[in-house]
């Protein structure tokens, strides 16, 4: 669908990057090259991730339509070092809150789109042949912007040394949810057999769900104090 | 965020050179790649025929193609690919296509051809002259249906037969929802084939009893020939003569071994190539045993020519003549001899001779004996069809699975019953029976000798590739096979090469008869541009959403809020 139809992708994926950028005051902090060493940190993350994949997990044997949970519910367990990515390119952030969980949360996503999507768009919605997956794909990626910033959220108050007892158990069940979001969301494509279009629904509506929550407990500690 | 940007890479690409090569290159490298494309679907098609014969262009004589897909009930049709289903195809609709100056037309045929009804089948049988006599500019594919290719058809009917019948709410819908196809083929343009051999074969059985034997010759061209080479099996044309054709050699061969049954005839055999294209094998055989070489069989005395044709099916049996035998010759000998046999062994078979003048003012010769006759070798064609113009000769719908021959009920299959008449009758002039005072019904060849499942098989690995003239070359699969059974059964076994002249070709063939065909879903460009104003709409209300967050940050405070409050 050429070029046009790359660009309507690109624009649809890209765009809410920059306006959350704009409108959330980073760009007076001088907060870009932070953004490029979040997304670097990302990188290396994610090699590390592999690197222990690769080394530790046996490849599936079974059947073609079988879903191996027990598998795949390990392998998202090794997600747990995106939490401690973020945590760990947070804390050598020095500023509000809110600085820190956008900083991170913007690098990440951001580094997360460039490596993941950008190419199968280049590829694949440059070509003759038209699939309704490419917008899909930009839609996930405004939906994975979102997920990233409660993410982060709920990692800086996870961290926090004067977060009340009470907020402990919703900020781990978040924080889990969080990290098995994905292996979630297969889970119910396979069980349910829901389409492509249901599919980014539910993907929705669960970070809207994860984001609201995370959202009210952050303001409730923040402005408690 | 642009001046903090461009100041963060000027440091990085300052910093080092190599970084920038490193980075940019790959990226220009990207940039200017060419596309692979993943298709909808990927499917192999078939050309119609494209070959000049004597200086006469026949069939279709492009084989590009990248075109959006259409169907007949389409008003726009030009530079679109019409797509038509067999079972659908007419042709006033095929015409009409081309009449539009349409880009190229797919007809796609059913995987299962014995599940179509015989009236369709003979409808199609009797288009592919007519269809081949036309010559078409645009490519004409063929295509065997699956079920991708099935809903891209029933797709493209849906699109094609809605066009203009619709509010333009209902188009604009149309076009979001609708899929349409490009079909794009993958080869290049079609080209002469240069130097392209034709290879006959042929073998001999030498006569007891000195020199100056006469000699038999029995001759049968095995090539194929339909409305696309690559579908032509041609089952019955020639497979059932060459398949009796090397019957016939197996059994004198097991005869001329014993001296008790040794003959004093020589048979010659020959298997010729480019049959359809007006016998060029035999031609030019003819040619350089009769002109060019001192001492021949064909040259000395020979007592007739026996050319098998079209023998696997029906209960006739007809003898083409040019001149009608003069009593007393070779030739009245086995005419008389084929009608006692007929009428005492095999009463159920129809035995005739059918004469027809050699007319040289005509195209293409009719059966093969007339090039025999043309050099006044005394020679006749047996076939179970009246006549030479019946498209049931050159159709691609002469397969094993469709031909008449494997629907046969009852009884004895056609081929085998045939092969047994012949292979009598050639007998009974060769040991001079009926002189002798053989009986009519006396039976030379019991049971066991004519073998139907041995005809039967030989039929099948016929038919199990196409055997097009173009497609047969001479390290081809079927001609050394060919060559090795008759090395079995005959002496002095020799491959026969016709080449075309450089200067006044007699055939000249053309490549790119089979290619890949994609079938690319592609939307029309309205689309696009629906598309993008509503992700204009949808960052629309994404920046107004993002702008006023602090809205939704403010109620969730106050929602909190009362809680702290009571503290």
């Amino acid at each position: 669908m050429t070029l046009f139809h790359f660009g309507n992708c690109f624009a649809l994926a890209y765009f809410p990057y920059f306006i959350t950028y704009k409108c959330s005051g980073l760009s007076e902090y001088n907060a870009f090259w932070r953004c490029v060493q979040a997304g670097a940190t990302y990188l290396f993350v994610q090699l590390c991730k592999m690197l222990f994949l690769a080394t530790f997990f046996p490849t599936w044997e079974g059947g073609a339509g079988v879903y191996d949970f027990v598998g795949e519910f390990m392998k998202a367990t090794v997600d747990l070092a995106d939490l401690l990515g973020l945590h760990l390119v947070m804390s050598r952030n020095a500023g509000k809150g809110e600085y820190k969980i956008m900083v991170a949360a913007m690098g990440w996503a951001t580094a997360e789109l460039v490596m993941s999507r950008c190419l199968p768009l280049w590829v694949g919605a440059r070509g003759i042949e038209f699939d309704w997956k490419y917008i899909q794909m930009s839609f996930d990626s405004n939906i994975s912007l979102v997920h990233y910033i409660a993410m982060a959220a709920v990692v800086w108050m996870f961290t926090r040394y004067d977060l009340p007892k009470s907020f402990r158990l919703p900020v781990t069940v978040l924080l889990a949810l969080c990290v098995y979001k994905a292996f979630l969301m297969e889970l119910f494509v396979h069980v349910f057999l829901l389409g492509s279009w249901t599919v980014l629904l539910v993907k929705a509506v669960l970070t809207g769900a994860i984001s609201l929550c995370s959202l009210f407990l952050f303001v409730t500690l923040v402005h408690s104090n | 965020m642009f001046e903090e940007a461009s100041e963060v890479f000027d440091n990085m690409f300052k910093s080092s050179f190599p970084l920038t090569f490193i980075v940019f290159i790959p990226a220009v490298l990207i940039l200017v790649s060419p596309l692979p494309a993943e298709a909808a679907h990927e499917f192999t098609v078939y050309r119609m025929q494209q070959y000049d014969l004597q200086g006469q262009p026949y069939g279709t004589r492009n084989a590009i193609l990248n075109t959006e897909a259409r169907t007949v009930e389409a008003e726009v049709l030009s530079r679109r690919c019409v797509i038509m289903r067999l079972a659908e195809f007419s042709y006033e609709e095929y015409q009409k296509a081309l009449r539009q100056s349409a880009g190229a037309v797919v007809i796609i045929l059913p995987k299962n051809m014995s599940a179509m009804p015989q009236d369709i089948v003979q409808q199609f049988m009797e288009l592919e002259p007519e269809m081949l006599a036309t010559e078409t500019i645009v490519p004409v594919y063929f295509a065997m249906e699956d079920d991708e290719l099935l809903s891209i058809y029933t797709q493209t009917l849906t699109s094609s037969s809605s066009q203009g019948s619709l509010s333009a709410a209902e188009v604009l819908l149309h076009t979001a929802t609708a899929n349409g196809f490009q079909m794009v083929t993958s080869g290049a343009q079609s080209k002469a084939i240069s130097d392209w051999a034709i290879t006959s074969l042929e073998g001999r059985l030498a006569g007891v009893g000195g020199e100056d034997l006469p000699t038999i010759v029995v001759v049968a061209h095995y090539d194929s020939f339909g409305v696309a080479p690559w579908l032509s099996y041609g089952a019955d044309s020639n497979g059932s003569g060459v398949s009796m054709l090397l019957e016939l050699a197996r059994l004198f061969s097991k005869l001329y071994t014993y001296k008790r049954t040794h003959a004093g005839y020589n048979l010659l055999f020959f298997v010729s190539g480019g049959g359809k294209f007006n016998y060029q094998g035999t031609k030019r055989w003819l040619e350089d045993n009769l002109d060019h070489t001192d001492s021949s069989l064909l040259q000395d005395n020979v007592a007739f020519v026996l050319c098998l044709d079209t023998l696997g099916s029906g209960d006739n049996l007809h003898l083409h003549v040019s001149k009608p035998p003069k009593e007393g010759s070779p030739q009245y000998t086995l005419l008389k001899e084929l009608e006692l046999v007929a009428e005492s062994q095999y009463p159920e078979v129809k035995f005739s001779m059918v004469h027809k003048k050699i007319n040289l003012a005509d195209d293409m010769l009719a059966w093969e004996h007339e090039r025999f006759g043309i050099r006044r070798l005394p020679a006749f064609t047996l076939s179970h069809l009246p006549s030479h113009r019946l498209a049931q000769r050159v159709s691609i719908m002469d397969s094993r699975s469709v031909s008449p021959s494997s629907r046969h009920g009852a009884g004895e299959p056609p081929a085998g019953r045939n092969s047994k008449l012949v292979a009598e009758a050639l007998a009974r002039v060769i040991y001079n029976l009926t002189e002798k005072g053989a009986p009519g019904d006396l039976q030379i060849f019991t049971e066991q000798m004519v073998q139907d499942e041995q005809l039967s098989a030989v039929v099948d690995w016929l038919t199990a590739q196409p055997r097009a003239a173009q497609l047969v070359d001479k390290d081809s699969s079927v001609v050394s096979t060919l060559e090795y059974h008759l090395g079995h059964y005959l002496k002095d076994v020799k491959r026969h090469y016709v080449k075309a002249d450089k200067r006044d070709p007699e055939f000249v063939f053309y490549d790119q008869l089979k290619q890949t065909m994609n079938a690319y879903r592609v939307k029309p460009a309205i689309f696009d541009l629906l598309l993008a104003v509503c992700i204009a709409a949808y960052l629309g209300v994404m920046y107004l959403a993002i702008q006023n967050f602090g809205v939704l940050y403010g109620v969730v405070r106050r929602i909190t809020q009362p809680k702290t409050k009571t503290h």
